[in-house]
């Protein structure tokens, strides 16, 4: 019989049953969507981000969503120029109260943006009465039409550590503050959020992006009436530079806060990615919004089956393991390099690592036209392995270590 | 990405369809809509839920994949190779407004054989807790209804003639469409629910099904299928004239000792198991083969793909023809003699509709004939008959709860609609286990 591995999770303090959260965005717009997500199994919400129409009215533009396609493969990225919640706050606040009443085990998370001290006190204040277990500062929506607000907060260090401060001072649940990725380094303005008493860091928001342009009447798109912005960028395309940035506030030794990590997740093999790069606690939108809810089925059922079939007790015993590995470039071992090998049995013949060797590599590649295989001439391979990632079978091209002490090799003249 | 057929594969034995590696599974499933309400799964009578198993399969969890086909179908394995998908899942597939089909036969089976080849867990043991059930026979039907009930915490015993559980596809699906490792998988995991089969045990007559009652056993499911071949008068008494149940049964398993080169086969009949027993012949090395079928090519109740096999591994197609004569030396045919027909009255495929053309006479030369005409079931149902309604042929009479006209005996599979499918074989026991399930909850028998 199959017994289960245990996904459960202490982030600040808080249990969630398992990592996997909604997080703030339309997936957990209002009480009834979020109530759907827990019985699909989700562990925790980020509600969609509060905020106080007294102080902003937030009409959204739309159309509000571009995709970014790439020849076939559609939606590897979405754009959107959403902003915070447009529903009256004691709306919201109804919901969460509600929500908490009817699923007390599962996590809440309150995501609220301010644009004055007292805004962000009174969320906070609100968020907690009513039940929630964390609060998220969203210091990151990159289009609010409000100009001091979202991502220019998080590009600000001293507003996001006094920011914090006053959040902190005016509740006792924990503090998340989420990161916007609109920025160099973004270790300083986690450092900042720290200073003000966050217990968490979030990370990532949208990055700015411009997905796509109608090439007939030259308007960018979402083209909402006849003008549009670089907005928020998130999905598949965005999660290389999400782990980045997990990873790097993970190895941040003045920082040594707990991490939940945004950007692209749609399986169990990103959210272990993203687990092993030092994430506890994991959120989900574009996933949510292409393929619904149930996608965390195969998120809770694969990463046990990974957990079980390794002997994982518990998720603790893996996080961070790969933020471990990563080191300055500076460090790199290159007396050991590589050569390609080609497996002549699995080879098809289209040619497609000569032409990327021979345009975008070393000219290591030969192929033979006669027979149609291809040939690595080993004193030419730089051993970057370009051919591999362009084959179409993916297991034809592999790789064989060279100790340059012993033998020559290309990339070393 | 289907493999076209290769004869050659045939002629070894080997399994026709080829498997779905790793990258094919992976690319094929992400040619899936993940449907809203997913019209696969409603195509699919056992409830094997394609859209569910696809979509796990999508999101890389193979052993979810793995576990949802066999928790929903038993013969999951088997039905990845023998089921017709192209009248089920794949008909309702929405891709194929698109483009063609998603290949849900092969993903079907990549997910059954990745669940294998990684140790999946075996599937929980009835806890035995609930009542005593017995099932008659251990085809589809039977196993289908015995898992189930084994789910539901059910002791379940299976009572098979033969020394092996499987019925028609162990013993007549040719091997080149189904090897064996598909259906020792499929029987390894019902056993694991701790299901009990007594192999080598032939229930008779209906006294036997009612001492069975009275032993404690509170339910029946009788699924003996179908095990009488129909035979045409004109070829009984010869030593070289089979009917297809023997013949396939002989091809699959004495093989060695039975060689058919350079022989001429002729085989009676226009449908599946007609064309099984073509291809087969001619695996086996036959010179030429012949399929007779008195309706013509257009009408053949075959399908497409199967009619396509046959002509691939050049068979010849005698459609809209009726053999007259015998032509035999003592006791072995030698050769037929027949004339082609119309129909009479259109859309009436029967022989006392057809009416024989003039001037259209052949003969050929035979040294084996296989009569693939159709099945009933077995001589002992009547025996069961005398207290079981039957609606003529031996097949069972049931309600749409599959319960038979006697209390707490209930049948379904090939015995009660008179030859199907697998699959349908699967969904009727599956039915019939909830039915018997409603019953005892209800007090069971009183007797
Ligand atoms: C040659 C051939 C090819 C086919 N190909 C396909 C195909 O490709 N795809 C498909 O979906 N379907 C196919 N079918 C149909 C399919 O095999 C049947 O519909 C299915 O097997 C019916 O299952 P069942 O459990 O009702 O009966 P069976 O499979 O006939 O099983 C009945 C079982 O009961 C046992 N039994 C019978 N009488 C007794 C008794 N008195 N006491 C104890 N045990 C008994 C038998 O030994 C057998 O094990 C094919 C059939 C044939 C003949
Ligand atoms: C349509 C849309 C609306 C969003 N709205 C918010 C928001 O209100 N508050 C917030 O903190 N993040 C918001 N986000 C950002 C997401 O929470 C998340 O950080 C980002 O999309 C990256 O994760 P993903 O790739 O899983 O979508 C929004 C994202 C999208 C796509
Ligand atoms: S997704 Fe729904 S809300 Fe959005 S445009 Fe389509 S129908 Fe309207």
């Amino acid at each position: 019989m199959k017994k289960e591995a245990d996904l459960s999770i202490d982030f600040c303090g808080v249990r969630f049953e398992n990592p996997f959260c909604l997080s703030s965005s339309p997936v957990g717009n209002h009480a009834e969507m979020c109530a759907r997500a827990y019985d699909a199994g989700w562990g925790g919400i980020v509600f969609k981000t509060l905020g106080l129409e007294k102080s902003f009215k937030v009409i959204m533009p739309s159309p509000r969503l571009s995709i970014f396609n790439n020849f076939d493969k559609r939606f590897v990225g979405l754009q959107n120029a959403e902003q915070i919640t447009d529903r009256p706050i004691l709306d919201n606040i109804k919901d969460i109260k509600w929500l908490k009443k009817n699923y007390p085990k599962k996590v809440l998370i309150s995501s609220i943006m301010g644009y004055v001290d007292e805004d962000w006190s009174d969320l906070a204040k609100m968020s907690q009465d009513a039940g929630a277990d964390l609060l998220e500062l969203n210091f990151s929506c990159p289009q609010m039409a409000h100009k001091t607000a979202g991502h220019r907060t998080g590009q600000d260090f001293h507003a996001v550590a006094s920011f914090t401060e006053v959040v902190k001072k005016a509740c006792t649940i924990p503090v998340i503050a989420k990161m916007t990725p609109n920025i160099t380094d973004m270790i300083p303005v986690a450092l900042a959020a720290k200073e003000g008493g966050a217990d968490a860091i979030s990370a990532i928001n949208t990055i700015r992006a411009i997905t796509d342009i109608d090439i007939n009447n030259f308007t960018p798109l979402p083209n909402i009436r006849g003008h549009s912005s670089p907005t928020g960028f998130s999905g598949p395309s965005v999660k290389p530079i999400a782990m980045r940035f997990v990873s790097e506030l993970y190895n941040s030794k003045p920082l040594n806060l707990p991490i939940s990590a945004i950007g692209g997740i749609e399986t169990w093999i990103d959210a272990l990615h993203f687990l092993l790069l030092g994430a506890t606690n994991l959120q989900v939108s574009t996933g949510i919004m292409r393929y619904g809810y149930r996608i965390v089925e195969d998120m809770i059922e694969g990463l046990q089956d990974y957990m079980m079939e390794r002997n994982i007790q518990s998720l603790d015993e893996i996080i961070g393991k790969a933020a471990r590995k990563i080191v300055d470039p500076s460090e790199f071992n290159t007396r050991f390099q590589v050569v390609s090998v080609v497996d002549e049995t699995k080879c098809i013949g289209c040619g497609q690592c000569y032409i990327s060797c021979m345009d975008g590599a070393n000219q290591a590649m030969e192929f033979n036209k006669e027979t149609r295989k291809v040939f690595v001439n080993e004193e030419r391979c730089v051993g970057c392995l370009l051919c591999k990632h362009v084959c179409p079978v993916w297991d034809c091209i592999s790789y064989k270590e060279v100790d340059t002490n012993e033998m020559k090799h290309a990339a070393i003249f | 990405m289907k493999k076209a057929i290769e004869p050659d594969n045939i002629f070894q034995f080997k399994c026709m369809r080829e498997p779905l590696t790793l990258q094919d599974a992976i690319r094929e499933s992400n040619r899936c809509l993940l449907c809203f309400d997913a019209p696969c799964s409603n195509g699919c009578p056992a409830g094997t839920n394609p859209g569910r198993f696809i979509r796990q399969i999508k999101f890389y969890n193979y052993k979810g994949a793995a576990r949802t086909i066999r928790q929903n179908n038993i013969l999951g394995s088997i039905c990845a190779f023998v089921c017709p998908v192209e009248k089920l899942c794949e008909k309702e597939c929405s891709v194929k407004a698109l483009e063609d089909p998603i290949n849900i036969s092969g993903l079907q089976r990549f997910a059954t054989e990745y669940g294998k080849q990684f140790n999946l867990e075996p599937l929980p043991k009835s806890t035995k807790k609930k009542g005593k059930i017995a099932i008659i026979g251990c085809g589809p039907a039977g196993m289908g209804c015995a898992s189930k009930l084994a789910k539901l915490d059910y002791d379940v015993t299976i009572f098979e003639r033969e020394t092996k559980a499987g019925g028609v596809p162990l013993w007549n699906i040719p091997e080149f469409r189904l090897p064996e490792f598909a259906l020792t998988y499929d029987v390894d995991n019902l056993l694991s629910q701790g299901v009990d089969i007594r192999y080598d045990t032939f229930i008779g007559s209906v006294e036997a099904v009612k001492t069975m009652l009275s032993d404690g056993f509170q339910a029946i499911f009788i699924s003996t299928g179908l095990s009488e071949a129909f035979k045409l008068d004109m070829y009984t008494g010869y030593n070289n004239a089979l009917n297809y149940i023997s013949f396939l049964r002989k091809v699959k398993f004495y093989r060695s000792s039975f060689d058919l080169k350079n022989k001429n086969i002729a085989v009676i009949g226009g449908g599946s198991v007609a064309i099984d027993s073509a291809v087969s012949a001619k695996a086996c090395g036959a010179n030429k083969v012949y399929l007779l079928s008195l309706e013509q090519m257009e009408e053949l109740p075959a399908d497409v793909e199967e009619i396509h096999l046959a002509r691939t591994m050049n068979i010849i197609f005698k459609a809209g023809c009726q053999i007259t004569t015998v032509i035999a030396k003592e006791k072995t045919i030698t050769g037929l003699t027949g004339t082609e027909v119309e129909w009479i009255e259109n859309g009436k495929f029967s022989p006392s509709n057809a009416r024989r053309i003039e001037g259209t006479a052949f003969s050929i030369n035979v040294d084996l004939v296989v009569q693939a005409i159709g099945t009933k079931p077995g001589l002992e149902i009547a025996k069961f008959s005398k207290d079981l309604k039957t609606k003529g042929k031996g097949i069972i009479e049931v309600t749409e709860f599959f319960e038979t006209s006697i209390a707490g005996v209930f049948a379904g599979g090939d015995v009660t609609n008179g030859g199907m499918t697998v699959v349908q074989a699967v969904r009727e026991g599956k039915k019939a286990a909830a039915s018997i399930d409603t019953f005892l909850k209800n007090g069971g028998h009183k007797s």
